[in-house]
C-alpha cells in the first residue's frame, strides 16, 4: 500500500533502502489490524478513516498566522527540539556536551545507530512499527554519554500546523549510556483542528544503572490519528519511568514495549485520558521481565464522557527463571455518560514461580455517596464532581517526580 | 467382586480410574460425513428435523477452522480417523436397574459410583453415560412424581420432543465455535433435566460420563431447563481409561432458567490427564452456557478441574432477564505436562444484573494454565455488578500460569472489579507446616485446599470431599 509519493532521503544507500523494503513486506503482509487481530481487537480503523495522506514537503516557511516556531510558554526551563508536520526542524540544537543530537539521516550517515536502529522490536508483532520502517526518513537521534546527568529536561515539541491531510512518520532513537540521567517530554499540539496521521516509533536504550524519565503530552487536533509504539531496552539496574497524558483525539494508540534485560531493571508505566465526545483512546502496555529480579509498575487511569472509548490493555510477561520478580498493574475507568465505553484487558502471562504478581481493573461511575455528601455541604454538583475527578486522577499525576512538569501536564 | 483393574500404563500414575471395561461395543466406521451423521441419526431412531439440524451443523462446520487463539499446544485431532458412535450392546432397552448389563455395573462400582447403593442409600438420581449412550438413569419413578424430567438426551428426543426442540441449540447456537458446531452434528447422548414450574427438585441429579472404548470421540450433550420458580442442583462427574493415544470429548451444556429459577451446576473433571511424560489424556473441549431468561434468574456454575491433557472450556452466563445473577467457582489444577485454558463469560443484559467469579488455579510440574474470562456489560444493562477474582498458586519452576481477563463496560452505572495475583505457596506457611510433623507433600495439599476453600465450600457436600482428595492425588510427585 502507497500512502503518498515521495522520494525519501538515502534510497541510494542499500542497507536503509533494504531495511524500507522489509517494512514494506511486513505491512503489506499484515495488513491494518481488525477486530480480529487480538492485539488490535479494541483499537482498530479502517484505511479510509485516513484520508488521502500526504507528506509535507515544504521547507518550512510557517505563514504568519503560525506561531510554530516561537518560543512556547513553558514553567520550566528546558533544551527544546522541534519537529513540526513530521519534519525535524534544524535549529534548535544548543546542546551541552554530553548529549548529543543529530537527525535520524544524519545518524544513519555517520554510522551511530547501526546497533539501535530497528533492533528493539520484530515488524511482524507492529504492523505500524513496520509502517514505519517503510518509510523511515524523519526523526531524531539523542545520546546520553555515559555518566552524564542533564541539568535541565529535553523538551521535544512535535507541531502540526499543515491545512492538508500529512502524513508524520517519524522514528526516534534514545541512547542513555551508563550512569546517564535524563528527562524527556514529549508534546504533541496541533495548530488547528486538522487531520493528519501521526505514526512515531521511539526506541529507547537505557544502560546499566542509567535513569530515563519520559514525559508525553498529547494534546492534538480532535481529527487526528496518533499512533506511538515505545520500545524501551532496560539493562542492569536501570530504570525507565514514564507517564503519558491523552486527550481528546479520534484515534490515539500509546503502546509501551519495555524489556528488562538484566537483573535490577525497573520499568514505571504511568498513563491518564480524558476525553469528552468522539474520542478513542488507547493505552497499551506490554513489560516483560526476561530477568530476576526486576520490578514493574503500572497505573492507569481514564475519565471518559460523551461518546468516548476507552481501551486498556496491559501485559505483564514473566520469562523462564525470571525468579523473584514483581509486577504490578492496575487500570481503573470512569464513565460519566451513557454512551462512554471502556474496554480492557489486564493480562499476565508468567512461567517463573518465584513471584509476585497482581493486576486489578474497575470501572464505574463517581460514587453517588460522596457526591451527596458533597452537595450537602454546600459545595454545587459540578463542583462536586469536578472535586471527585481530580482526586481521582491526582493518584497518577502524583507519580510524577518533577513539581513543575506535573503542573504543566495538568494544565490543559 | 472387583479385579485389580488392568492398567496399561506402568508410570506408576495415581490414576485409578484408567481400567477398560472389556465390553462387546456397537459402533459406526471411523471417519465423519454426512452418511455418518444419518447412521448416527438412524440408529437412535431420530426425527426429520433433529437430522436435518445436525446436517446444517456439519455443512456449517466444514467452513470452519479450529480456534488457535488458547494458549495451548497439542496435535490437531485427525477428525477422519476418530469413531463417532460407540455403545455397549444391550438386548433391549433396560427398564430398572437389574436388566442393566453387569460388566456395566461393575464399571461403575469400581468408578465408586454403585448405581444400585446410591439409587437406595444416597439419594442422588444418577444418569451413566457410557462412551456414546446413556446405559441407565435412576430414581426416575420418584421424580416422575414431582413431574420432574431426567432422562437421557436420547429418550427425550422420543417422549418429549416438543420441548427437546423448543430449547436444543437456543443458548448454545451450531454457529457458536468449532467444537460446538461439530458437536451439534454428532452429539450422542447426555441427559435431559426438565424442572416444572415451581418445583424444588427433591434430590441432586447426576450424570457420570464414562470414555471407554479407544478412538472414539465422546460428544454428549446436556439440556437442562427450570421452569418458574423451579430450583436443581445437577453434578457432573467424568473419567476415562488410560490410552497412549489422545481421546476426544467435545461436549455441550445448555441451561436455560426461567423467571426465579435456580440451577446450581457442578462439575468434578477428572479425565485421564496423560502419564508423566504428557503422552497420552483426554482433550476435552467443551462449550457451556447458561441463558438466565426470566427475571431474578439464578445460576451458579462450580467446577473442579484437574483431568485432562489439554482442557478448553468456558461456563459462561447470558444474564438476559432483570435481576439475574451468575456466578462461578472454579479451581484448576494442572499437573506434569497437562494444559489448561479456562475460565467464565459473563454478558450482562438485563438491569440490575450480577455476576461473581473466583478463580484459583493451581500449576505444577510442567503445565501450563490459563484463565481467560470475559465480562461483558451492554449498553442497556443498568446497575450491573461484577467482581471476578482470579488467584494462581506456582508450585515449581517449570510450569506457567496466565491471566488474561477481558472486561468491556458499556454502561456507567456498572460497577467492575476485577484482582487477580500469582505467586508460590508462601515460605512461612509451608515452614510452619513442617514445623508442626506434616511432610512437605501433606503441607503442600494442606495449603493447597486452603487456597481452594472458598470454592470447594459451593460443592454439595460428598462432592466437595471427593474433590478435596483429588487435589491432593493431582499433586502427588509435585514437590520435593
Amino acid at each position: 500500500m502507497d500512502f503518498f509519493v515521495k522520494n525519501l532521503w538515502g534510497e541510494d544507500i542499500p542497507s536503509l533502502a533494504g531495511l524500507r523494503d522489509k517494512g514494506k513486506i511486513s505491512f503489506a503482509e499484515q495488513g491494518f489490524p481488525t477486530i480480529k487481530t487480538e492485539a488490535w481487537k479494541y483499537s482498530y480503523f479502517q484505511p479510509e478513516d485516513l484520508g488521502i495522506l500526504q507528506a509535507d514537503v515544504s521547507e518550512h516557511i510557517c505563514g504568519e498566522d503560525c506561531h510554530c516556531h516561537e518560543k512556547q510558554d513553558l514553567p520550566f526551563d528546558a533544551y527544546r527540539l522541534k519537529i513540526c508536520n513530521g519534519n525535524v526542524s534544524g535549529h534548535h540544537f544548543d546542546f551541552p556536551e554530553g548529549i548529543l543530537v543529530k537527525s535520524l539521516a544524519e545518524a544513519i550517515y555517520d554510522g551511530d545507530v547501526k546497533n539501535y536502529l530497528n533492533k528493539s522490536f520484530d515488524m511482524n508483532l507492529f504492523p505500524f512499527a513496520a509502517l514505519n520502517t517503510a518509510y523511515l526518513e524523519q526523526g531524531l537521534f539523542v545520546c546520553v554519554e555515559r555518566g552524564f546527568c542533564a541539568d535541565k529536561p529535553i523538551y521535544l515539541n512535535y507541531h502540526n500546523h499543515a491545512e492538508k491531510n500529512i502524513f508524520c512518520n517519524i522514528r526516534n532513537i534514545f541512547v542513555v549510556e551508563s550512569d546517564a540521567n535524563i528527562v524527556l517530554i514529549e508534546d504533541f499540539n496541533s495548530e488547528k483542528d486538522g487531520q493528519y496521521f501521526c505514526n512515531t516509533v521511539n526506541e529507547i536504550y537505557i544502560g546499566r544503572n542509567a535513569h530515563f524519565r519520559h514525559y508525553k503530552k498529547q494534546n492534538e487536533s480532535a481529527k487526528a490519528h496518533h499512533i506511538a509504539l515505545n520500545c524501551v531496552n532496560v539493562k542492569q539496574n536501570g530504570t525507565y519511568t514514564s507517564f503519558c497524558h491523552q486527550n481528546e483525539c479520534i484515534f490515539a494508540r500509546n503502546e509501551t514495549y519495555v524489556k528488562l534485560l538484566e537483573e535490577g531493571a525497573e520499568a514505571k508505566v504511568d498513563a491518564v485520558y480524558k476525553l469528552q465526545n468522539n474520542g478513542h483512546s488507547d493505552i497499551t502496555t506490554n513489560i516483560r521481565h526476561l530477568a530476576e529480579h526486576t520490578v514493574s509498575n503500572q497505573l492507569v487511569k481514564g475519565v471518559l464522557s460523551g461518546n468516548s472509548k476507552g481501551v486498556f490493555q496491559g501485559q505483564i510477561h514473566i520469562a523462564p527463571d525470571a525468579q523473584k520478580t514483581q509486577g504490578y498493574q492496575l487500570h481503573q475507568a470512569l464513565l460519566l455518560s451513557d454512551d462512554a465505553v471502556v474496554d480492557c484487558k489486564p493480562e499476565l502471562e508468567i512461567f517463573a514461580d518465584d513471584v509476585k504478581c497482581s493486576h486489578g481493573a474497575t470501572s464505574g461511575d463517581l460514587d453517588k455517596n460522596q457526591l451527596f455528601y458533597m452537595q450537602s455541604r454546600g459545595i454545587p454538583y459540578d463542583e462536586a464532581k469536578q472535586i471527585l475527578i481530580d482526586a481521582y486522577l491526582n493518584e497518577v499525576y502524583s507519580h510524577i517526580a518533577d513539581d513543575e512538569i506535573r503542573q504543566w501536564i495538568q494544565k490543559k | 467382586m472387583v479385579d485389580r483393574p488392568e492398567i496399561s500404563d506402568n508410570g506408576g500414575d495415581k490414576y485409578k480410574y484408567g481400567f477398560v471395561t472389556d465390553i462387546e461395543a456397537e459402533s459406526v466406521p471411523c471417519g465423519l460425513n454426512e452418511d455418518i451423521i444419518r447412521m448416527i441419526s438412524a440408529k437412535k431412531n431420530e426425527p426429520e428435523w433433529l437430522l436435518e439440524k445436525r446436517l446444517k451443523a456439519y455443512r456449517h462446520w466444514l467452513t470452519m477452522v479450529e480456534p488457535e487463539w488458547a494458549k495451548l499446544s497439542y496435535d490437531k485431532v485427525d477428525y477422519q480417523s476418530l469413531q463417532y458412535y460407540s455403545a455397549p450392546v444391550q438386548k433391549a432397552k433396560p427398564k430398572s436397574l437389574d436388566e442393566v448389563d453387569t460388566k456395566l455395573l461393575d464399571t461403575y462400582n469400581k468408578l465408586g459410583i454403585p448405581l444400585k447403593e446410591q439409587e437406595v442409600l444416597a439419594g442422588v438420581a444418577v444418569d451413566a453415560v457410557f462412551d456414546s449412550v446413556s446405559v441407565a438413569t435412576t430414581y426416575r419413578a420418584k421424580l416422575a412424581e414431582k413431574g420432574v424430567i431426567f432422562c437421557s438426551v436420547s429418550e427425550a428426543v422420543q417422549n418429549h420432543p416438543d420441548l427437546v426442540q423448543k430449547y436444543l441449540g437456543s443458548v448454545v447456537p451450531y454457529t457458536d465455535n468449532f467444537f460446538a458446531c461439530l458437536n451439534s452434528a454428532v452429539f450422542t447422548d447426555g441427559s435431559f433435566v426438565y424442572i416444572p414450574k415451581g418445583v424444588v427438585c427433591p434430590m441432586e441429579l447426576s450424570t457420570y460420563f464414562r470414555i471407554n472404548a479407544k478412538n472414539t470421540g465422546q460428544f454428549e450433550r446436556t439440556l437442562i431447563i427450570a421452569e418458574d420458580d423451579a430450583y436443581v442442583s445437577y453434578l457432573e462427574g467424568c473419567t476415562a481409561p488410560q490410552r497412549d493415544e489422545n481421546q476426544l470429548h467435545a461436549a455441550i451444556v445448555e441451561i436455560v432458567v426461567m423467571n426465579n429459577a435456580e440451577v446450581k451446576y457442578s462439575t468434578v473433571q477428572n479425565w485421564y490427564p496423560g502419564d508423566k511424560e504428557g503422552k497420552g489424556g483426554v482433550y476435552n473441549f467443551v462449550t457451556k452456557r447458561a441463558l438466565c431468561k426470566g427475571k431474578n434468574a439464578k445460576v451458579s456454575w462450580t467446577q473442579v478441574e484437574t483431568g485432562s491433557a489439554v482442557t478448553w472450556k468456558y461456563p459462561s452466563c447470558v444474564l438476559a432477564g432483570d435481576n439475574s445473577s451468575g456466578e462461578f467457582y472454579s479451581v484448576a489444577i494442572t499437573n506434569n505436562h497437562q494444559q489448561a485454558d479456562t475460565g467464565t463469560k459473563m454478558i450482562h443484559l438485563g438491569k440490575n444484573t450480577k455476576s461473581k467469579i473466583i478463580s484459583k488455579g493451581i500449576s505444577a510440574g510442567f503445565s501450563n494454565q490459563t484463565y481467560r474470562g470475559l465480562v461483558k456489560v451492554a449498553k442497556g444493562a443498568d446497575n450491573a455488578r461484577n467482581y471476578s477474582q482470579c488467584d494462581s498458586l506456582l508450585i515449581g519452576s517449570s510450569c506457567g500460569s496466565h491471566t488474561v481477563p477481558y472486561v468491556e463496560n458499556a454502561n456507567k452505572s456498572a460497577v467492575l472489579e476485577h484482582e487477580a495475583t500469582t505467586s508460590k505457596i508462601s515460605e512461612e506457611q509451608l515452614f510452619y507446616c513442617l514445623q508442626r510433623g506434616l511432610t512437605e507433600e501433606e503441607a503442600v495439599g494442606l495449603i493447597v485446599n486452603g487456597f481452594c476453600k472458598e470454592v470447594m465450600q459451593h460443592l454439595p457436600m460428598e462432592f466437595a470431599i471427593e474433590a478435596a482428595k483429588l487435589i491432593n492425588i493431582s499433586l502427588e510427585g509435585s514437590v520435593g
